[in-house]
């Protein structure tokens, strides 16, 4: 069977647009995988798109990128895509939620509903970013501080590691981040940035099978 | 989560974290998810508020103080990396 995966990418302000521009990376890696992408980009990113793909297709793999709380992730223009009375579109899916707080609530009701693990942020996902590179997401050096690990789970899971060794390799970008920025010390205009890459890493889950793979 | 917001900063906490806040470059802004993005002065304005932003600041803050204090911080740095 081939392997599919959904990801979701608003973009409607900074924050959706800086994830959207770095998960580019990931759908990169994907299609280099030989791995089929749903990229629901912009307008695509709405409920009745992302629920009826999940409950409609062989989809295993779900990334969400937007913003999020205790019982939701939202899609375009603050639209709540998948909520925790969505039991049948979480069941048999591994899931990636770049948003805040999504680990929480809707995390461990998504378990229980049958979701085989969810990776995500129990407190705001946060990063800095450098103002003067608005424009270029990709470009942003001090972002890249917090995207590239956060995008590790995903790409990490693309390699064919299990769920829990996303999460770890995940973390140790954080800590190779945190380890660089001390090694640079207070003369780097990044230093002050340790605080943020640290509350994403400690505050970054895998619920369920510590053991599934894509 | 709601009930972890829902903390007293004091007065010398404040201070604190404005004068640490103080140190961060001005060409860097935060974002924090749906709240918005936030600059140094405006981080400042929320710390000194104490509202939701304003809090949330504070715990990061204070997590990454504890961790410098109570030694977690190397302990995480040096803890496992053989994954990769």
């Amino acid at each position: 069977m081939d392997k599919t995966v959904l990801i979701t990418r608003p973009e409607y302000d900074a924050p959706t647009l800086y994830l959207s521009k770095w998960s580019e990376k990931i759908i990169d890696e994907a299609k280099a995988k030989g791995i089929k992408v749903i990229d629901l980009h912009r307008d695509k990113a709405n409920k009745k798109r992302v629920v009826g793909t999940l409950e409609k297709t062989n989809t295993k793999l779900v990334i969400f990128n937007g913003h999020g709380s205790d019982i939701a992730v939202y899609g375009q223009d603050n639209e709540a895509i998948l909520e925790t009375s969505d039991a049948k579109a979480v069941k048999d899916k591994i899931i990636y939620a770049r948003a805040c707080r999504a680990a929480g609530v809707l995390g461990n009701n998504s378990i229980a509903s049958g979701a085989i693990s969810f990776l995500g942020y129990t407190e705001d996902f946060i990063f800095f970013r450098n103002r003067n590179d608005e424009s270029q997401p990709l470009k942003d050096k001090t972002a890249e501080q917090f995207l590239e690990p956060s995008n590790y789970i995903a790409i990490s899971l693309l390699k064919g590691h299990t769920t829990g060794e996303a999460n770890n390799r995940s973390k140790n970008l954080f800590r190779k981040n945190i380890e660089k920025l001390i090694v640079a010390g207070p003369i780097s205009s990044d230093y002050q940035t340790i605080r943020g890459i640290l509350w994403d890493m400690r505050n970054q889950v895998c619920l369920g099978n510590q053991n599934a793979l894509l | 989560m709601a009930e972890e917001k829902d903390i007293i900063i004091s007065e010398a906490l404040k201070d604190l974290v404005t004068e640490r806040l103080d140190l961060l470059s001005p060409e860097l802004v935060i974002s924090i998810g749906s709240s918005g993005t936030f600059t140094k002065s405006e981080l400042i304005d929320h710390v000194k508020k104490g509202d939701e932003v304003g809090k949330t600041i504070v715990k990061m803050e204070l997590n990454f103080l504890m961790a410098l204090k109570d030694g977690t911080l190397l302990e995480e740095l040096i803890s496992d990396k053989n994954d990769n």
